[in-house]
């Protein structure tokens, strides 16, 4: 069973401005995230001594954790940078770091990650530009596969005809996602939509629209971990790390296995056996929604509904405030900004600290958060617990 | 088909004879002569146990649509402008493994899922590549 470790918990988080950040590099949008994060908790840059972070997509960077560290003035004696895909990478951050404290490589450790992916962007450009190889254009390119968008609208499309689903149940997903952003202050997306708008929404590749994709965005999260012990000396407020599990299937979409058989269910089951409660338990969920039918997709495998019941979950309201499982409080990369999902973690630690304003889930005690890179080629799973 | 653009691959020493085949109409796959596993893309093993120097079968350039898209939009520039719209599909192969490829022809956009496809090699600047097509369906 994927064990993390008790030893270490989240104190704090942070987020900078979304959206158009211009004369800020990726560095300097990392650092202000990293400082925003350390201000929850009350610390300074002299309590930090890990420091792990994911380098920008965009504009690709090696040794991206020095280049963070030496400007914020680190000495730290844990440093990583880590790359697995959207929010697994942000888990993956929280799990070295945990487990760095706990084996006394570092007491405090911050995660971060955050670009100005927006700003960065050639004129004319569409969508998410990768300038890294990701390994499988030998077998993509010559098809026409580019991009972050097709590869998903293969997944929508099979999606849709094995359970009988409409652009409809894409629409519920997205009107929900813009419903939470309109409580967020933080969010790029400040006006309501209606089906009628996704509906009449540019065709991107079919069976997804532009309402379906996510918001390209400059911007940064960090997240703040610490030893039990240096927590209850600070008095911080704690979230505890319950459980985090991940499962790697393929990396292409060119070779991806059936929808069924993507990682996430596993990873899911795994989570949810570690930490010892079910989906019933979950008070919140923050899950990757790079497009609509990501969330779709793992409403499914981890097992909120029966297969193919996640369109129903969005239209009836069970997943939005106010419902059973409100998933991506925040807006999401759908609403408020694709910032990688580091947001996502910072949101379900805010909803557990009870910091989350208009959009607060009252008591909330168990927060998920799913993640997927690539195209569902690794999954990741993360529970959370209010201490 | 007039005025196919397509950006071409970049072979390596692994998967040259793939490439090369396609030169010549034919679709390869590997074959594990271990486990008798069938896969795409080519490897220097098994990706399911792990035996090296996997050997070669050709495929009947037959299967079926697992999923499609009508690309309506360009990412990356003017030269894929040309192509809009156009359709990638996920095909079945009949030998066991899926790959994405192109979807060609003037029926091209009423592909379903579980349509029957062949493959049509069409050459872009010397190099034949592996799209595919509606197969005719054959009277009962």
């Amino acid at each position: 069973m994927p064990k993390v470790t008790d030893e270490a918990v989240i104190i704090g988080m942070g987020e900078t401005r979304v959206g158009k950040l211009p004369g800020m590099n990726s560095m300097q949008i990392q650092a202000q995230a990293v400082l925003n994060a350390l201000d929850s908790c009350g610390l300074s840059i002299k309590d930090v001594d890990g420091l792990v972070n994911l380098d920008p997509y965009t504009i690709p960077n090696s040794m991206f954790s020095t280049t963070v560290g030496e400007y914020l003035g680190l000495k730290p004696s844990f440093i990583s940078t880590v790359d697995v895909g959207g929010t697994v990478t942000g888990m993956t951050m929280l799990q070295q770091a945990a487990w760095a404290i706990t084996s006394g490589y570092c007491r405090t450790a911050v995660c971060v990650y955050g670009e100005n992916a927006l700003t960065a962007r050639p004129p004319g450009a569409h969508g998410f530009l990768l300038k890294n190889q990701m390994g499988g254009e030998e077998w993509e390119e010559p098809y026409g596969l580019q991009g972050m968008v097709a590869p998903y609208a293969l997944v929508a499309q099979r999606y849709l005809h094995d359970y009988g689903g409409t652009e409809a149940d894409l629409g519920a997903v997205a009107i929900s996602h813009r419903r939470h952003a309109l409580l967020n202050d933080n969010a790029m997306m400040k006006k309501p939509m209606t089906l009628d708008d996704h509906r009449a929404s540019k065709m991107i590749c079919s069976p997804l629209r532009l309402l379906d994709c996510s918001l390209v965005a400059d911007g940064g999260g960090a997240v703040v971990l610490t030893s039990v012990a240096n927590a209850r000396r600070l008095g911080a407020k704690m979230t505890r790390l319950r459980s985090i599990a991940m499962r790697m299937t393929h990396n292409s979409v060119a070779v991806m296995p059936d929808i069924e058989d993507f990682g996430m269910a596993a990873a899911g089951r795994e989570a949810f056996e570690a930490a010892g409660i079910g989906p019933e338990d979950i008070d919140v969920a923050e899950l990757h929604d790079a497009f609509t039918i990501s969330v779709l997709v793992t409403l499914d495998a981890l097992g909120f509904c029966r297969p193919g019941g996640a369109g129903e979950l969005f239209r009836s309201g069970a997943v939005s405030l106010g419902g059973k499982w409100p998933v991506n409080t925040h807006g999401g990369l759908l609403s408020q900004a694709h910032i990688g999902g580091m947001l996502h973690i910072v949101e379900a630690v805010r909803q557990l600290r009870g910091e989350a304003g208009a959009r607060q889930v009252e008591n909330a005690r168990y927060a998920l958060v799913s993640g997927n890179g690539g195209v569902f080629s690794v999954c990741g799973v993360m529970i959370l617990e209010r201490a | 088909m007039e005025n196919i653009f397509a950006v071409l691959p970049t072979p390596t020493a692994e998967s040259g004879p793939f490439w090369e085949a396609c030169n010549r109409g034919d679709l390869l796959l590997q074959k594990c002569d271990g486990c008798g596993h069938v896969f795409y893309y080519p490897r220097q093993m098994c990706p399911q146990c792990g035996k090296r120097e996997p050997g070669w079968i050709t495929s009947t350039g037959r299967g079926t649509v697992y999923s499609y898209s009508h690309i309506a939009v360009s990412f990356y520039g003017a030269q894929w402008e040309s192509q809009i719209p156009y359709t990638v599909i996920l095909v079945d192969l009949d030998e066991g493994p899926r790959m994405l490829s192109r979807l060609i022809g003037d029926d091209r956009d009423r592909a379903k899922i579980g349509d029957r496809l062949e493959v049509i090699f069409v050459e872009v600047e010397k190099q034949k590549l592996p799209f595919f097509r509606i197969a005719a369906v054959k009277p009962a």
